[in-house]
């Protein structure tokens, strides 16, 4: 049987040049019995990692290499000048393949370089020294169209060709350099063929068959040609010659090769040969965490237990314990030993050198994810929970059976802060030592659609209709289908060319299109990391990209610090400030007390603005949870997830949480492992603890089976571990039925459980947040509003929450806001002055300049605000709109404003203004009636996006009482299965990937938020009623269960707004 | 004394719609709405009543107005559009020679200066009145407002209801405008967005507003708005001219079917039109001829030379071969003729070129190739930016002043391309040619080279896909054939020849 190798292959991840994801690529090549695939992309090993991690699942052999741009190899073959093309000039790309580490690390090398040698993001390109540089350990292939040979042989016929190769045999050897005979049935390459065999037989070279393959499937060509439309930003009907002349360009099985290449049968023999030669994989990598530097003297695993041991006198002693004090001293010590052994002590050190790093720059940090299991990380300071008192599970963070490094996440504040600490890790470890993961961009509904549209010809209007329509729901219906999105843009499927372009939006999803950077993901490396992989210029200056992702990075066994940022970080260290200026206090985040009021309102879902528990969902359940201890609130915030409803796990605990079912155990050795629980495991903790006591399983083996049934391919490996466990459970003496409900139990959370320490963590801040918001509630609010958009509400909702727990919330006004909310005291009691950073179209600078300029004395009339500070028109009116001008002297009302700005606006030059008597108006009159109520809350959404006033609701109150409407108040007073009015203000909508369709709207009134569902059917009933209308009424049925008020629409209408542009978040 | 002016507004809402339903009576009470746009992306561009009734509105999409039941699409048509408004316009001269328009893109509207028609017609309020009825007659249903002041009419006009008349005497113009809101000033939307703010929304409240102040905050644009709403803004009328038409027409008392009749014919007429065209200092750019044929149909027939000209002998020349190429298929019962005015040619060469011949020769020359060769075959070829092997445009020649590029010279051999392909019979042997029948002559291949496969434009209709061989055959007598074949699914074709 012939037998063929594709040595040239380029995945999507070549951006805009390929059509297959590197798995695609992989997929045919198992359907072709191909034994061995390389993926050369475009200037770098983008794909690389899923293309190995893929070959490896399938049992393919991959070969590594990258087409690199060498510009003193010529230029890109183009066709003639004579023939009209668009084809803009490229430097020809050299086709390498990497045979060993060494080739790899300098094909790493090189193309890092190169790329550095820009000075922003770019293509960039080689050039023969940086070859020569990096030629060991590397195979170089004479390309097909693109390549060298090519160019040459248009420049300067085969004589030039020839010296090509001939340089190309000087920097790589003669027994790496292949002459790549590639045919896709055209006449011009199979000229330049002809002369290819003639200059590898006068050099004494091989040649080598390709396909030089851009997609897997000859059917993926269109996919290609519209890439390289939408790449040149051409239509695709323009796009002539740009686009490809035929089909052929894809992986061809052994057979169809060997006949297209029966003239010379031995290119096709030399791919198997040389496949065989090319002994590097992936997996052999060479990747080295750096190490710690350490005094003199001391060794890092020394060193770490020295910083360890002093965490411990730090953390447990204030507790006075002396038997937790004795646990956590045996934990470290168990660990660091575990630590000492896998060397991971470096790891351990650089975080807790970062950490120390922000604690000493005043930036808040806190370590999230399974680190907290770890009483070493709490020691470091790294985390904040206490693993030892909260008896949590250090194997689920490490293990010496892993063969994978840990992962410790940080968050901290959002912004300058987070930016600070990431620029102080390119510091300490240079340029070539840390960088920022990638962050593919993919092709999305919106984006397909758009770029697809634009490239079909579609005009902007119609393109930007579409963009709205298509879907952003988690959950998507039948009716949620992109063809739908077409139909309700006002397109007919039936149209051939809009057929078409559904089909090609479709297909183009998940696609590559561009790479980014990830927002806090950073990896480092012990000497350079452009050994490891190439590095590149992110778009953002000052900041470098590795060409993996975070999940690449994972796979290559890569390790990162994830520097995260969490907005409620932000809202925390800004409380932190402002209470001890404010309220004369000074709360210690380690140890906040923890206080019944505060569950009180926990229990009540009064929990607006808090972290993790104030979304619907989270509300929904507050009250069945009731948490009255810290523990609850870290059952709440892992419950409501995705993972446990669709494990089944929210409804039994909650049930036993309410006493209405019995808590029972399969077997009463699992009582200390699920006893917090009621029974019911919740945390993969838990799965390994389970695995621990009932079939003796060691840690680490415990954490292989919660790793191998969190993976659905290794059924394999999961066969023997359950063996394993079964055998285990036998010898505990656990009978076969119990054992059937243990497996059961743990193979169906193993894949959805929450790690216990993550929650524990989140649960902190959450409770953090819920305390502040209790006690301090000015502070919370300034504080959110200042580090806004964050969370699940909009400032409006916010503001009217806090507005209804009694805070006074005062209006913009530019004789006393700052560019942030400030805090006011009114004697004794404290407001939050809205900031001017809330009027819309307001820039900072100008602002901060008013500000600047008000500390020099108040502004004593509109003329002289505009006068001493350079005001744009449009600024200085968006600031009489929203009432910002109402307490400057002669300023009667904001229509006032707005007729004075509109004169004082439009300045007579400094000469006339001198003797302006002249230009005085006359009139005293004030010709522009004062805003009604109504007028002023359409100023107010209009111009700053929220109202200080009363609730918009609260003006039609009376209007809707007589018409049986009741308030999210009243709703609480109407007994189960009533049938109810309500309307509202909608503040949120979300279609949960759990919630099988139903939609879930949140809607405020004056009183109170009230809650609506909203069935599949009835969606698609009401569908622009859902989605669209701003103030809503709703006729239903009333479900209050547990405390928990729902209405369950039965007939839904837009309530009339007088065009308030109230916005709420819908989510995904 | 200077007499008071009067001045009255024609207003046609949805005029795409009226001007087309004007000939379609049945449909004017029925849900019909107006589509325009590139398909399949067209809009609604104008309703009628029923429609708007049923909460349709401009600016829907095909789908949306698809989700309607009953409903009447029409295409919008500028030719109907411009016959409806040229109507119109006639209506209104009939009340008085100064007639201004000033339409909008889905209205039609103008403003007929009335002053001293009294005598003639009546009292304004009877005039509109029997304005409205005329154009009422017509198909058209307006809404006609007369007042002293030109603005205020064209305010008052579209404030009113569809085919409601309206008179204001000279003086209370403030009075009536008063009541309606700020839209009927047709704001620009930063003036319209200010007036919000401010809370103005109807001519009372902007006409209430201080002059000075307003000035001093709007400019002079202020003022007049201030003016518009008082009912006193001043306005320079300017009339349309009488439309200069190049048109002919003559309906024959037999039919005809010799051409040269009806060149003698086409010959007069076009006297008329070059003597029109001339007093304007126009020539002719492009004549068309209509022929009315019998038993109903058209065939209509553009001549366009290079240059505009009044030279008459050469228009009938060029419409003589034209027809000669392309001649009506029936009898011909009457004949149109319109043309296109341009401006006068005078192309000066220097003084020391060398003589050419005049461009009306060279174009009476293309016109006798185009005869031969047919329509699209005479110009120059163009390549096209295609992979497609026969990728190529004709282009009308165009004097160039740039030097032209020198190919390069690499042309190894002679290809003749045969147009068309001629069908052959082809021998396969492992999917390869081996033997063919050529022009009845049978060919053993000595060497194949392929397939060279293209395709493209997969994304459209046209799209195309093709498969060649290059071929070295012989007969049996040994004579050799350099040629390249085509094959489309299990159909081969001689494609071209090498020489």
């Amino acid at each position: 049987m012939t037998e063929y190798v594709e040595l040239h292959a380029a995945s999507a991840f070549s951006f805009l040049q390929g059509a297959s994801q590197p798995e695609a690529l992989i997929e045919r090549a198992v359907a072709l019995e191909m034994p061995s695939l390389a993926l050369l992309d475009h200037n770098g090993v983008y794909g690389s990692a899923r293309f190995h991690t893929s070959a490896k699942r399938n049992s393919v052999r991959a070969h590594i290499g990258a087409e690199v741009s060498v510009s003193t190899l010529g230029a890109r073959l183009t066709p003639p000048a004579w023939l009209p093309h668009r084809h803009k000039p490229e430097p020809a790309r050299l086709p390498l393949l990497c045979e060993s580490r060494q080739g790899y690390q300098n094909l790493c090398q090189l193309v890092t370089r190169f790329k550095m040698r820009e000075a922003t993001k770019g293509p960039g390109a080689a050039t023969e020294d940086d070859l020569a540089d990096y030629a060991e350990g590397l195979v170089c292939l004479t390309g097909g169209d693109e390549g060298p040979l090519a160019a040459a042989l248009a420049q300067g016929g085969e004589s030039e060709g020839r010296a090509t190769v001939e340089r190309l045999v000087r920097i790589f050897g003669r027994d790496s350099v292949f002459v790549e005979l590639q045919r896709h049935q055209d006449r011009g390459e199979e000229a330049r063929n002809q002369s290819a065999i003639r200059i590898a037989r006068s050099l004494g070279l091989p040649v080598l068959a390709t396909n030089g393959v851009r997609h897997a499937t000859e059917y993926d060509r269109e996919v290609l040609d519209l890439f390289t439309a939408i790449r040149s930003g051409v239509e695709l009907n323009q796009a002539g010659r740009l686009l490809s002349a035929n089909s052929a360009r894809h992986l061809r099985p052994a057979h169809e090769m060997a006949a297209i290449f029966r003239d010379v049968p031995t290119a096709v023999v030399a791919t198997v040969d040389l496949s065989a030669r090319l002994r590097f994989e992936l997996d052999d990598l060479g990747y080295v965490f750096p190490c710690y530097p350490v005094p003199e003297g001391e060794t890092m695993d020394s060193f770490l237990a020295k910083r360890v041991a002093e965490g411990v006198e730090r953390r447990y002693g204030p507790k006075r314990n002396r038997g937790l004090d004795e646990k956590a001293k045996k934990q470290v010590s168990h660990e660091l030993s575990l630590i000492a052994r896998l060397g991971f002590a470096g790891y351990f050190l650089i975080v807790w050198d970062i950490v120390q790093y922000c604690k000493r720059n005043d930036i808040l940090v806190q370590g999230r994810g399974s680190a907290a299991n770890s009483a070493v990380c709490y020691c470091l300071e790294i985390t904040a929970v206490d693993p030892v008192e909260m008896e949590l599970l250090f194997e689920r963070f490490l293990s010496e059976s892993r063969n994978e490094w840990p992962d410790i996440d940080l968050d901290l504040p959002s912004e300058d802060k987070r930016e600070q600490a990431i620029q102080y890790v390119y510091q300490r470890y240079g340029e070539l030592g840390a960088a920022m993961t990638a962050n593919v961009i993919s092709y999305r509904g919106k984006s397909a659609a758009r770029e697809t549209g634009k490239a079909l010809g579609f005009d902007e209007d119609t393109l930007g209709r579409l963009s709205c329509l298509v879907s952003n729901w988690e959950w998507r219906g039948k009716n949620d289908t992109m063809a739908h999105s077409f139909k309700y843009a006002g397109f007919d499927l039936e149209h051939p060319r809009i057929a078409k372009y559904l089909e090609l939006s479709m297909r183009i999803q998940d696609l590559p299109r561009h790479l980014g950077q990830h927002s806090g993901g950073m990896v480092i490396c012990q000497g350079h990391l452009n050994h490891v992989v190439p590095l590149e210029r992110a778009s953002m200056p000052g900041r470098t990209v590795v060409q993996w992702d975070k999940e690449d990075c994972a796979d290559m066994g890569i390790i990162k610090v994830d520097l995260l940022g969490l907005g409620m970080m932000a809202v925390i260290k800004d409380c932190l400030e402002l209470i001890p200026q404010h309220y004369g206090d000074k709360p210690d985040l380690a140890q906040l007390p923890q206080e019944d009021k505060v569950y009180r309102t926990l229990q009540r879902s009064d929990t607006v603005g808090m972290f993790q528990v104030e979304s619907r969902a989270q509300m929904a359940s507050l009250p069945r949870n009731n948490p009255t201890k810290f523990y609850d609130l870290v059952v709440q915030v892992a419950i409501i997830r995705p993972g446990p409803i669709v494990g089944q796990m929210m409804h039994p605990y909650m049930r036993r949480r309410q006493g209405k079912e019995p808590i029972t155990y399969a077997h009463s050795s699992l009582i200390p492992v699920l006893q917090r629980t009621l029974g019911v495991p919740l945390f993969q903790e838990q799965l390994l603890r389970m695995a621990m006591v009932v079939a003796n399983f060691t840690g680490a083996e415990a954490d292989e089976l919660r790793r191998a049934v969190g993976m659905r391919r290794s059924w394999e490996r999961m066969k023997t571990l359950e063996g394993r466990l079964r055998a285990g459970m036998t010898a505990n003496g656990i009978d076969t039925k119990t054992q059937e409900e243990i497996i059961q139990q743990i193979s169906s959370f193993a894949l959805y459980g929450f790690p216990e320490s993550h929650a524990a963590s989140f649960a902190l801040i959450a409770y953090a947040s819920a305390y502040f918001k209790v006690e301090y509630l000015a502070a919370f609010t300034c504080a959110i509003l200042n580090n806004q958009p964050m969370g699940f509400y909009s400032p409006a909702v916010l503001v009217k929450d806090a507005q209804r727990h009694g805070l006074r919330v005062k209006p913009i006004d530019v004789q006393r806001s700052d560019w942030p909310c400030t805090i006011e005291h009114d004697g004794a009691v404290l407001s939050v002055r809205m900031g001017l950073g809330y009027a819309k179209g307001l820039r900072k600078f100008t602002a901060e300049a008013l500000v600047a300029e008000r500390e020099r004395g108040p502004f004593r009339s509109v003329e002289d605000l505009v006068q001493r500070v350079r005001l744009e028109k449009k600024e200085l009116v968006r600031l009489a709109g929203v009432g910002a001008l109402n307490s400057i002297e002669g300023v009667e009302h904001r229509r006032d404003a707005l007729w004075q700005v509109e004169r004082a606006g439009k300045l007579e030059g400094p000469l006339l203004r001198q003797n302006s008597e002249w230009l005085l108006e006359d009139s005293e009159i004030q010709p522009l009636v004062q805003m009604d109520t109504h007028e002023r809350l359409v100023a107010d959404y209009a111009g700053t996006g929220l109202t200080t006033g009363r609730h918009p609701m609260h003006y039609r109150r009376a209007e809707l009482r007589k018409q049986g409407i009741l308030t999210a108040e009243d709703l609480k007073l109407v007994p189960n299965g009533a049938r109810v009015f309500s309307a509202g203000c909608v503040i949120a909508r979300q279609r949960p990937g759990t919630a099988k369709g139903f939609i879930f709207i949140s809607m405020e009134d004056e009183t109170g938020i009230a809650n609506v569902i909203v069935t599949p059917d009835l969606y698609e009933q009401y569908r622009v009623t859902v989605t669209r209308a701003r103030f809503l009424f709703v006729a239903g049925v009333l479900q209050n269960q547990d405390g928990v008020i729902h209405i369950k629409a039965q007939h839904l209408a837009p309530l009339a707004d007088g065009a308030l542009a109230v916005t709420s978040h819908d989510f995904h | 004394m200077k007499r008071a002016e009067v001045f009255a507004c024609v207003y046609v809402r949805d005029f795409p719609a009226q001007a087309l339903l004007r000939l379609r009576p049945e449909l004017r009470m029925k849900p019909c709405v107006v589509m325009a746009g590139e398909p399949p992306l067209e809009e609604v561009w104008a309703l009628t009543e029923a429609a708007h009734r049923l909460g349709m509105t401009a600016g829907m999409t095909k789908a949306e107005v698809e989700t309607y039941p009953g409903i009447t699409v029409l295409r919008r048509s500028p030719g109907e559009e411009s016959l409806a408004r040229a109507a119109l316009l006639d209506c209104a001269g009939g009340f008085s020679p100064r007639v201004e328009e000033c339409s909008e893109p889905a209205t039609f509207r103008c403003v007929i200066d009335i002053t001293g028609t009294q005598a003639l017609f009546g009292q304004p309020t009877t005039l509109i009145e029997t304005i409205r009825a005329r154009m009422s007659a017509l198909g058209v249903e307006a809404s006609i407002a007369a007042s002293g002041n030109f603005h205020a009419s064209l305010a008052l006009a579209k404030g009113l209801k569809r085919g409601d008349t309206k008179y204001v005497p000279c003086g209370k113009e403030a009075q009536a405008l008063g009541a309606l809101p700020l839209a009927v000033l047709d704001l620009p939307h930063e003036q319209a967005e200010t007036f919000g703010l401010w809370g103005i929304r109807s001519l009372e409240a902007l006409a209430a507003l201080p002059e000075k102040e307003l000035t001093s905050r709007m400019g002079q644009a202020g003022r007049r708005l201030r003016q518009y709403a008082w009912g006193e803004a001043p306005h320079l009328f300017r009339p349309i001219e009488p439309q200069l038409s190049l048109a002919e027409r003559m309906e024959l008392e037999n039919p005809v079917d010799v051409l040269d009749p009806l060149l003698f014919l086409a010959n007069a007429m076009l006297e008329q039109i070059t003597l029109r065209a001339s007093a304007r200092a126009l020539a002719l750019a492009s004549v068309s001829i209509t022929f009315g044929l019998e038993g109903g149909g058209s065939h209509t027939r553009t001549v366009c030379p290079a240059l505009p000209s009044n030279d008459r002998p050469l228009w009938v020349k060029l419409l003589h071969l034209d027809i000669e190429a392309n001649p009506p298929m029936a009898s011909v019962v009457a004949v149109s003729i319109e043309a296109e005015p341009g401006a006068t040619s005078k192309v000066q060469l220097g003084l020391f070129s060398p003589q050419m011949p005049e461009a009306s020769r060279l174009d009476v020359t293309l016109a006798r190739l185009r005869n031969l060769v047919g329509d699209g075959n005479v110009g120059r070829i163009v390549l096209d930016d295609t992979h497609r092997a026969d990728g190529f445009r004709v282009e009308p020649f165009v004097m160039s002043t740039s030097k032209a590029t020198e190919a390069e010279a690499a042309a190894f051999c002679t290809m003749r391309q045969l147009r068309p392909a001629e069908p052959i019979f082809v021998t396969l042997q492992a999917g390869r040619p081996v033997a063919f029948t050529f022009r009845e002559q049978r060919y053993l291949v000595t060497r194949a080279y392929g397939p060279w496969r293209t395709s493209g434009e997969w994304w459209s209709v046209t799209r195309w896909k093709c498969e060649q061989w290059d071929i070295d055959a012989q007969t049996r007598e040994a004579a050799a054939l350099y040629c390249r074949l085509e094959r489309d699914g299990q159909r081969w074709q001689m494609a071209a020849l090498y020489d």
